[in-house]
């Protein structure tokens, strides 16, 4: 039972820049929690505080109920895997991982089985006399991952663990450390700015930005209801149309679309996959470039001021560069002062 | 277009066969110099200590110098405070280098940038200044004494004309080369290998001792090695600060042929110190290779 508590934790740099403002967040037992959001936003100096890596100007941060914020790394209960692995290039994958039980002071057999076992659970048994640098990359980040785990931490901190592996290799570790996360049911928090892994790997999404939650809440809730502009941006590809609504018509250079709303200005955000084609004179929208995918197309499309819209389509060979076609959203959000105020 | 292609873009190796003769000649002045300067009379010093001409005038092979040289007490008095100098100030310059050098990579902020400047300063003051500032402040009624004397205290046993003077101003000469030798090195030990240390449980010394130590063992040699080196071979410091007896390498070597015009003498210690030299050499080739191959 790990529960994870941070409590309106701010951290402001020298300077008076505030890398993380007045932020919460409880992670449940055995939860993951993946926090998303741009550079500078905030995320991996929040992972550092929980680590112990950096102190918070005010807020509390606690493991369990006890109150960790000013404790040392090395008195926290808690495993980093770094981003550029960390490993100690003057030790074997073995001592890499022993480092942590000598400390305390565990009899070496124990020392022994322990690595051995854990080694086998990131797939790695038998490297334990290889050098750090004799191993792939994805094979540096699973060792990472074991001198993690190895100590048993309370709460496992992922700092863009993929971020220095090709595609094929990150989309293959995700699910190894899905897989090794489930079963070991270690809560986890996991810093990245790849909205497809954190998509694809968390129970539950923080979008930050400046520092601060723009929203929190699972994966599909997050991509179907993003309730603010910069979520909705961030999250998958998106058309944000910024235009006017008067009399329940939101338009904007010859595209209308039916929005029930008080009148002033309001920006209307529409999936790809929910805006429909239809064939039709130029005056709407024309074809700028049809992308064939093979299981799918993408058209890009001018609205007559030059906005660009992107429209996913099955059978993308319907469609051809200078055709003009007729944008019929299927679902909207809209959004005013910086808020969801209609979603269909 | 494709002759101008060819004109701009010469094939590599045309390039690099085509600047080998500029290369070798930029090579072959400091190899001439080294040839000309070190090892032609450390050669010329060997032969002319080994074959020696005897009172016939017949030239044969002769240790007697070498022999004279080992088994005489004040020479071999000489060599030994050399040797104790050296390690000395070889122990001392760790000892004092290596805090300054931690402190300087893991500090921020304006005031590490002054000690930088402060463990740097003793690199731009020439030896002679050193030596006259030292006898001004630690020697006989210098500055020390004359502030003891002031608030009623004893003056302090000066350290000038012993054999702690040169190692002072031997440690003060050194400390730049070194202090910089060891930040580099520590340049090397990226601040996630600490973080990861500390993650699992290490704390500062633990974190030194297993992560930075065996990272910069190879800067350390090297720093010691050119300080041993330099030490091992001075001669303004010791000459100044130095006791008369016993005195180091240096200046003995200095004395033997100019005041006793026996310049065999002085050519057989300097073969000694020379040999000596390539033993602290040989240990830095083979640390190093030693520690690249793990």
């Amino acid at each position: 039972m790990s529960v994870l508590q941070i409590s309106e934790v701010t951290k402001t740099f020298s300077g008076g820049t505030h890398a993380v403002n007045s932020f919460s967040l409880d992670v449940a037992d055995g939860e993951l929690v993946c926090l998303l959001g741009p550079s500078g936003s905030g995320k991996s100096t929040l992972l550092r505080m929980v680590g112990g890596f950096e102190q918070p100007t005010s807020g509390r941060i606690t493991i369990d109920g006890e109150d960790v914020t000013h404790l040392p790394p090395e008195r926290r209960p808690t495993g980093m895997v770094f981003q550029s692995h960390a490993l100690w290039t003057h030790m074997n994958v073995f001592k890499n991982l022993a480092f942590g039980l000598k400390l305390r002071r565990m009899p070496a057999s124990e020392i022994r089985e322990k690595v051995e076992a854990v080694l086998e659970l990131v797939g790695l048994a038998g490297y334990g006399d290889r050098m750090t640098t004799q191993l792939s990359g994805g094979q540096q980040q699973r060792v990472a991952l074991a001198r993690s785990l190895v100590l048993e931490p309370k709460i496992l901190l992922l700092d863009e663990p993929f971020a220095s592996l090709d595609q094929h290799l990150r989309e293959r570790l995700r699910e190894e450390v899905r897989d090794i996360q489930q079963r070991l049911g270690i809560t986890t928090l996991f810093v990245t700015h790849g909205q497809d892994e954190a998509l694809s790997m968390a129970d539950r999404i923080v979008v930050m930005a400046n520092g601060k939650t723009e929203q929190i809440g699972r994966p599909d809730v997050v991509y179907r209801d993003p309730k603010t502009p910069f979520v909705a941006g961030f999250i998958g590809t998106m058309n944000l149309v910024e235009g006017e609504v008067s009399n329940g018509q939101f338009t904007r250079s010859g595209f209308a679309f039916p929005l029930p709303i008080a009148d002033g200005p309001a920006t209307l955000a529409i999936r790809p996959e929910s805006l429909d084609l239809t064939a039709s004179d130029a005056s709407k929208a024309k074809v700028h470039r049809v992308t064939d995918y093979g299981s799918h197309g993408l058209v890009d499309l001018d609205l007559a001021d030059g906005t660009r819209l992107k429209s996913m389509v099955a059978h993308p060979d319907l469609f051809q560069a200078g055709q003009g076609v007729d944008p019929k959203p299927r679902a909207v959000a809209a959004y005013r002062n910086n808020q969801q105020i209609f979603r269909s | 277009m494709s002759e101008f292609v060819e004109r701009a873009a010469p094939p590599l190796a045309e390039t690099a066969a085509s600047r080998r003769p500029f290369g070798l000649l930029l090579v072959a002045i400091p190899v001439f110099l080294v040839i000309w300067l070190v090892i032609w009379p450390a050669i010329n010093a060997i032969s002319r200590t080994i074959w020696r001409v005897d009172a016939d005038g017949n030239t044969g092979f002769d240790l007697s110098s070498y022999a004279f040289f080992f088994s005489d007490r004040y020479s071999l008095d000489n060599l030994a405070v050399t040797l104790w100098t050296t390690m000395v100030c070889a122990v001392l310059l760790l000892v004092i280098c290596l805090p300054i050098a931690l402190y300087l990579r893991f500090s921020q902020g304006r005031l590490p940038a002054y000690v930088q400047a402060l463990a740097i300063l003793p690199m731009f003051v020439p030896s002679i200044i050193l030596a006259f500032a030292f006898i001004r402040v630690l020697g006989p009624n210098g500055m020390i004494d004359i502030l003891l004397n002031a608030v009623g205290l004893p003056k302090i046993r000066t350290p000038y004309l012993t054999p702690w003077g040169p190692v002072i101003g031997l440690v003060w000469d050194n400390i730049p080369l070194t202090v910089l030798i060891l930040l580099s090195g520590l340049g090397s030990v990226a601040n996630q290998f600490i973080e990861a240390a500390r993650d699992v449980g290490a704390n500062a010394f633990r974190v030194f001792w297993h992560i930075i130590l065996p990272r910069i063992s190879n800067s350390i040699l090297v720093a010691l090695s050119f300080s041993v080196l330099g030490i091992f071979s001075s001669f303004t410091l010791p000459y100044l600060l130095g006791p008369a007896s016993p005195e180091m390498l240096g200046p003995f070597m200095q004395r033997t042929l100019r005041d006793l015009q026996d310049p065999i003498g002085a050519m057989t210690q300097a073969v000694v110190a020379f040999g000596f030299c390539i033993l602290f050499g040989l240990f830095y080739v083979r640390s190093v290779a030693r520690n690249r191959g793990k």
